[in-house]
């Protein structure tokens, strides 16, 4: 019966791999959203992630970053530094705004650093400078690639010229982008009086993000303080509320139709069995062999197509960061987890649905038609 | 009479429902004891594919009863339905059914997994098999490079690798050449008297009616025993052709005698001039023996 079940899955090679390739095809859609899901999910936290704080301090009455603003008064940055178990407190300032630069708009966090404290910062560059001095700004490499922008070049970042210093990577996503100018800059620019936006806080070995965030809390008058990982979690249920949401869903339509599309290729392949089927019942096998075997040529070309789409998207990740790359493409355990067990049950149940009917009915019922 | 190994009771079968129902099956009984070798034959669409398919445990009928071996098969579970179509009944299908993936060879073997031994014990008898049926050359080829002679002769070896008890063929001789359908009567007269077979053949083949222990005949949907019934050939009166008067249902009477022909037209021929047939005719229904 495997031997059957073997051959006669290959006695129409070019039939399977069409089959294999059709819900590869689907399978490489989910992954694809998936990735960009998962790549934007990780781009738009990037700035906490990566600046790598055990806690952040910012006005009470706030709790995340993306499209906010934030004061803390500048005093506040010492008491906080006074704080038992804090080994360093370090002021940002920090705004959203669009930049324009090169005859185009792009929506950016803007971060203003201390130039002589490497404590924040780009955290890898493609060209120039990591810090930015006063009168220049660090801008993510896309803005070179997209619009031609060179090192020393103007950008308009809120209604003031500035010069760029730098370009950094990994700083860039369809939904946000980061860019860095001096700490007294951006106070200018947003007449901050000596306000800070967020404390980052680094805490002394061994203590607890969680249990210096609330002695932050306790002791510090008007401050949130958040540990980072709480401060990531936050934000990123922003994020997908406020854009994220819409890949999300192009994602489940993915997800939808590459279900039907399984679910109609291993349909079909049983449903051109039955005569087989129905022979095989009459010679004597026992339903649940040809439950089997069926199953078996099903979850043969679910897991080929599975594994095809993974190959496909492995190729695709690299082709991507070249041709397109403002979208930002990650690939998670998780997801491909979710879309192989979801490869497999799709195949399963689609094999079983026509076989529960073929092998219901007397046998030459089938091949009379 | 030993114990039948197939016993079937007032079988009915009907198809579709309204003004297309058939009644394809209706009210058939027949018991076939070992060793017998008994033809089914009769119009086409008269229901003989219907009727062997039933008593080969392959469709449920709508009514009466089929015992397999002693087994009622209408109260077998699926367990003990596929053991009896693996081991006890041989069938041969008017279409083949060949396993298209499977080589001439292997489709032989296939019902040998599905009995005790399996496959590996068969393998000598699959070649035997597929030698007596001239198939030794053609062993290893798939499905779709065999003639149809070859794949009928394939589908025989099938249907008696697993030495079953009852035999049933549906015209098997349909598709061959008379040589090779000399060869498959003969097969299948060899199973029958030499290991105690049960074997029910629908054909329309007179050769192997003149060895058969029993001629059935199939219409509309009942069963009559030809070799049982004196013959009552009649001449044609118009075209000569010999006709079974028992059976013939184109018939007209002049001056007092009943006059059977071959078709519609003829009937009408005579119909129109009785005078100049009836004495030809009249001649040659000295065969027949009229019982009433
Ligand atoms: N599955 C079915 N559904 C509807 N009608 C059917 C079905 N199978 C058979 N019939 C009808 O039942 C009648 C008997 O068919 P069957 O195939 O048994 O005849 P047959 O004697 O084997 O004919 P042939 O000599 O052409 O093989 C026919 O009128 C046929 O159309
Ligand atoms: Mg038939």
């Amino acid at each position: 019966m495997l031997n059957w079940t073997l051959r006669e899955l290959l006695l129409a090679p070019q039939q399977l791999v069409a089959s294999v390739a059709a819900v590869a095809g689907a399978f490489l859609l989910v992954l694809f959203f998936e990735g960009v899901f998962a790549g934007e999910s990780v781009q738009i936290v990037a700035l906490i992630d990566k600046t790598d704080a055990d806690v952040w301090v910012m006005q009470k009455g706030v709790g995340n970053m993306h499209m906010t603003t934030s004061f803390v008064s500048d005093w506040k940055v010492d008491a906080v530094a006074e704080v038992e178990g804090v080994a360093k407190a370090t002021p940002i300032l920090y705004m959203n705004t669009t930049i324009e630069a090169g005859g185009r708009n792009w929506f950016s966090y803007v971060v203003g650093v201390e130039a002589n404290d490497p404590r924040v910062g780009p955290w890898q560059m493609a060209a120039g400078a990591a810090h930015p001095s006063p009168g220049g700004a660090v801008v993510p490499e896309i803005f070179a690639s997209d619009a031609g922008l060179k090192l020393g070049d103007t950008v308009r970042i809120g209604g003031r010229d500035f010069r760029v210093d730098g370009f950094s990577r990994d700083t860039f996503s369809m939904a946000n982008s980061i860019s860095f100018v001096s700490f007294g800059d951006l106070a200018d620019l947003m007449n901050s009086l000596g306000a800070v936006s967020y404390i980052l806080v680094d805490a002394k070995p061994g203590v607890d993000p969680q249990a210096l965030a609330d002695r932050i809390k306790a002791q510090v008058e008007n401050v949130n303080a958040l540990p980072r990982a709480v401060f990531v979690a936050h934000d990123y249920s922003i994020a997908v509320q406020m854009g994220l949401n819409i890949i999300w869903i192009m994602t489940l339509i993915g997800g939808a139709l590459a279900v039907l599309l399984t679910g109609f290729v291993v349909y079909s392949h049983v449903t051109e069995r039955e005569r087989e089927l129905a022979v095989m019942k009459a010679l004597g096998v026992h339903n649940r062999s040809i439950y089997a075997a069926m199953c078996a040529q099903a979850l043969i070309i679910g897991g080929l197509a599975f594994i095809l789409s993974l190959a496909l998207m492995a190729a695709a990740m690299p082709l991507t960061a070249v041709l397109a790359p403002k979208i930002s493409l990650a690939i998670t355990a998780d997801a491909v987890m979710r879309v192989g067990a979801t490869a497999l049950a799709v195949s399963l149940v689609a094999a079983v649905i026509p076989v529960r009917r073929i092998v219901s009915v007397d046998p030459v019922t089938a091949f009379q038609q | 009479m030993t114990q039948p190994i197939l016993s079937a009771r007032d079988v009915v079968k009907t198809f579709g429902s309204g003004h297309t129902r058939v009644r394809a099956v209706d009210g058939v009984s027949l018991d076939l004891a070992a060793g017998e070798l008994v033809t089914i034959t009769g119009p086409s669409g008269s229901g003989k594919t219907t009727l062997v398919s039933i008593l080969g445990a392959l469709l449920q009928p709508d009514l009466g009863s089929v015992k397999i071996a002693g087994q009622e098969i209408a109260t077998l579970g699926e367990t003990a339905l596929s053991m009896l179509r693996a081991r006890t009944i041989g069938f041969v299908f008017q279409s083949f059914n060949l396993l298209e993936a499977l080589s001439a060879r292997d489709n032989v073997l296939f019902p040998a997994h599905l009995a005790p031994g399996g496959a590996r014990a068969a393998g000598a008898r699959a070649d035997a098999l597929l030698d007596r049926l001239g198939l030794s050359a053609r062993a290893h080829a798939m499905p779709g490079t065999l003639s149809g002679g070859e794949k009928q002769r394939t589908a025989i070896a099938r249907a008696l690798i697993n030495e079953p008890k009852l035999i049933i063929a549906d015209e098997p001789t349909g598709n061959l050449d008379s040589h090779s359908g000399q060869e498959v009567m003969m097969v299948l007269h060899d199973v029958a008297r030499d290991q105690d077979c049960a074997v029910l053949i629908v054909t329309h083949d007179q050769r192997i009616e003149e060895v058969a222990d029993r001629v059935l005949w199939l219409e509309d949907g009942t069963l009559r025993d030809r070799k049982a019934e004196p013959r009552k050939l009649a001449r044609d009166p118009v075209c000569n052709m010999l006709v079974d008067g028992g059976l013939s249902t184109i018939f007209a009477e002049h001056d007092g005698r009943r006059y059977h022909f071959c078709s519609e037209r003829c009937r009408e021929r005579f119909v129109a001039d009785p005078q100049s047939y009836a004495a030809g005719g009249a001649l040659a229904t000295a065969a027949e023996r009229s019982p009433t």
